[in-house]
């Protein structure tokens, strides 16, 4: 493990950087929040805020994954769509059917990952095209099963997005536990390290004889499955899926990852970077919604943080 | 100069090899399927359908031509169909009379090279990685789209676009001759010119371009300015096909136009490639997409189709390479 402490160390600080700048936005935009409207301070809209990041969270913590390896994972947005338009329509308002569909919906996940991950690895094709491919495949299968919103959910499914424990939402409470658990992996297991490693030196990674094949299926296997999760909160969320729920993921699960700090050439960042990434763009959204702006301008703002945060790293990258 | 006609001259038999390769495979390849599909549904051979398939390629090979550019140089445009919309809804904007048609073009192109600069000063300047580089774009003038209509576009194409998109002299399209005339000329622009030949080395190997003092970002940044301008041209032209237009126009051109360069054995690594091949692919593309039609396949194969296409190709010239 020696040979890995290098890695370890820089990446730590790459992340420890990104982390203090979106910390220190996250601050600014609380302060600013609240002196706009008295409403933004109350607790249900803090609350709120956590539901609304919930389904963003999920799809990023695998897309940081799979662009810490130096990949990125394309699929998501179409994976969503289908997974969450099966949950409803096959779910079809039986309550006896929430646990076998939830499980089945979650290996379908994590087998769509896993296929991508094989693509990538028997094909020798960038995980882009492979990814990008699997999207488009993935988008015409759910517009055959059905053309608009499937099936129904039983009552008590909404328990998922708007349930509390301990007066917390129920999502949010999961969010920080899977978050916590996933850097622990990144941090301490040795494929958590090798994640790192691939990411890093692709070909050192090989010289090395560290399992790229492993690795990939893991990342993507991942992805998929949080795929599948997001696909149920948002099932449960908007009590019905259709062709076109995950149609906007693709790009707002980049978002936060190259918002945290993680850089797209892989072997730097973190899931903590990820995380607050994740809290900037639902407040930025929230403050503009109490600012009257409309989505058009919030998705134009998008696309400039996207801008503005990659030159940003990777000006601190040459520097370095 | 000595070692740049040096450099290409080593690459010689290579690329000759490749390039006769896929210029046999590509145009077989065509030709067989129009065959298969005329066996299986006659009306796929009749007039009205082949000039009706002749009048879908030119939109989709006028992005690729630009597509080609950018790709040999080691990138991807995915702003292009962005840059279509907009452009399709500028042509609306004015009075839809012909004597705007001047001022549509320009400000339409206007907009499709500044979007290739702002693309071609991410990727080179601040080293972004091409897709998102052209992703946030893409975003970012969708944005602007929707903020300037409101959601939802009004008024007419001007009756000149109207008959440049959709009509035809003696059975052959207006827009495809524009095809032709911009594929002749940026063809011979990337096999012919100096600049062209910076491109290949630059997109070959960026190191070397710099090494033999090629100005490689000036290059990658021109290349993202031709698909800019070239979609914003296609965009005018496919407004002129459509009729109607919406904030969609254009929707998928980006994968389709990426998904016939390179199953026309234009390279996704870089350097390879060229015109012919990647409007051999959009032929072949829009050839598939017909058929599947015609046969009473649903729609939706067309998107699977797509799909599975790009990854197969890809894979198919990986393979071939290493």
């Amino acid at each position: 493990m020696t040979a890995l402490a290098p890695i370890r160390l820089s990446s730590r600080l790459r992340a420890n950087q990104g982390v203090l700048v979106v910390a220190a936005l996250l601050v600014i935009l609380l302060i600013f929040g609240a002196f706009i409207s008295d409403r933004f301070r109350t607790t249900s809209n803090i609350l709120n805020i956590f539901e609304q990041s919930t389904g963003l969270a999920l799809v990023s913590l695998g897309q940081t994954l799979a662009i810490l390896t130096g990949g990125i994972d394309l699929s998501v947005g179409s994976m969503i769509s289908l997974l969450s338009t099966l949950t409803s329509g096959l779910i079809a308002g039986k309550a006896s059917m929430v646990l076998p569909v939830a499980i089945g919906i979650l290996l379908l996940g994590l087998l769509i990952g896993i296929c991508n991950g094989l693509l990538i690895i028997w094909l020798r094709v960038h995980p882009l095209i492979v990814t990008l491919g699997m999207s488009a495949v993935l988008q015409g299968i759910v517009l055959l099963y059905s053309l608009g919103p499937a099936g129904s959910v039983p009552p008590g499914f909404n328990f998922l997005a708007y349930g509390k424990v301990l007066g917390l939402p129920i999502g949010a409470v999961f969010i920080l536990v899977l978050f916590l658990l996933v850097a622990l992996f990144l941090r301490y297991a040795r494929l958590g390290r090798y994640i790192y490693a691939v990411g890093d030196d692709e070909v050192g990674a090989r010289l090395m004889g560290l399992p790229r094949a492993r690795v990939m299926l893991t990342v993507y296997g991942f992805s998929g499955f949080c795929c599948g999760l997001a696909a149920i909160y948002l099932t449960s969320r908007f009590s019905v899926g259709q062709p076109y729920t995950g149609l906007n993921y693709t790009l707002a699960s980049i978002t936060p990852v190259v918002v945290g700090g993680t850089l797209l050439s892989g072997g730097k960042g973190g899931v903590f970077g990820t995380l607050l990434g994740v809290y900037l763009i639902s407040l930025l959204n929230n403050v503009l919604n109490f600012m009257d702006v409309s989505t058009h301008y919030q998705l134009i703002a998008q696309g400039l943080i996207v801008i503005a945060a990659v030159s940003v790293y990777v000006e601190k990258k040459k520097r370095v | 100069m000595v070692d740049v006609s040096q450099a290409s001259g080593a690459e010689g038999p290579a690329i000759s090899m490749k390039s006769r390769l896929s210029s046999y495979a590509l145009p077989i390849f065509l030709i067989a399927l129009i065959a298969i599909s005329g066996i299986v549904s006659p009306a796929f051979l009749s007039t009205s359908n082949i000039s009706n398939m002749l009048l879908q390629v030119a939109p989709l090979g006028i992005v690729v031509i630009g597509q080609a550019f950018v790709i040999i140089l080691r990138g991807l445009d995915l702003s292009v169909s962005s840059v279509m919309a907009t452009a399709a809804v500028i042509a609306t904007g004015f009075s839809g009379q012909n004597s705007d048609v001047l001022s549509i073009l320009l400000v339409a192109v206007g907009i499709g090279i500044a979007t290739g600069l702002v693309n071609g000063w991410l990727v080179t300047k601040r080293s972004v990685s091409p897709f998102l580089a052209t992703l946030a774009t893409m975003i970012v003038l969708q944005g602007f789209r929707f903020a300037y209509t409101q959601g939802a576009p009004s008024g007419n194409v001007p009756p000149l676009f109207r008959q440049i998109g959709s009509a035809t002299w003696h059975g052959v399209p207006y827009n495809m001759m524009l095809l032709v005339v911009l594929a002749v000329v940026f063809g011979v622009v990337l096999a012919k010119s100096r600049f062209g030949r910076e491109v290949y080395i630059t997109g070959g190997n960026p190191t070397t371009a710099r090494l033999l003092g090629i100005n490689a970002d000036r290059v990658t940044i021109i290349g993202y300015v031709i698909s800019g301008a070239l979609a914003a041209i296609a965009g005018l032209v496919l407004s002129g096909y459509v009729g109607i237009v919406d904030n969609w126009v254009g929707r998928g051109f980006e994968l389709d136009s990426i998904v016939a360069a390179v199953m026309g054995g234009i390279s996704l690594s870089g350097g390879q490639g060229g015109i012919l091949g990647g409007l051999f692919g959009a032929a072949i593309l829009v050839v598939v997409f017909n058929a599947v039609l015609l046969f009473g396949l649903p729609v939706q194969l067309q998107i699977i189709i797509k799909g599975m296409v790009i990854v197969l190709a890809a894979a198919f010239y990986v393979r071939r390479r290493i």
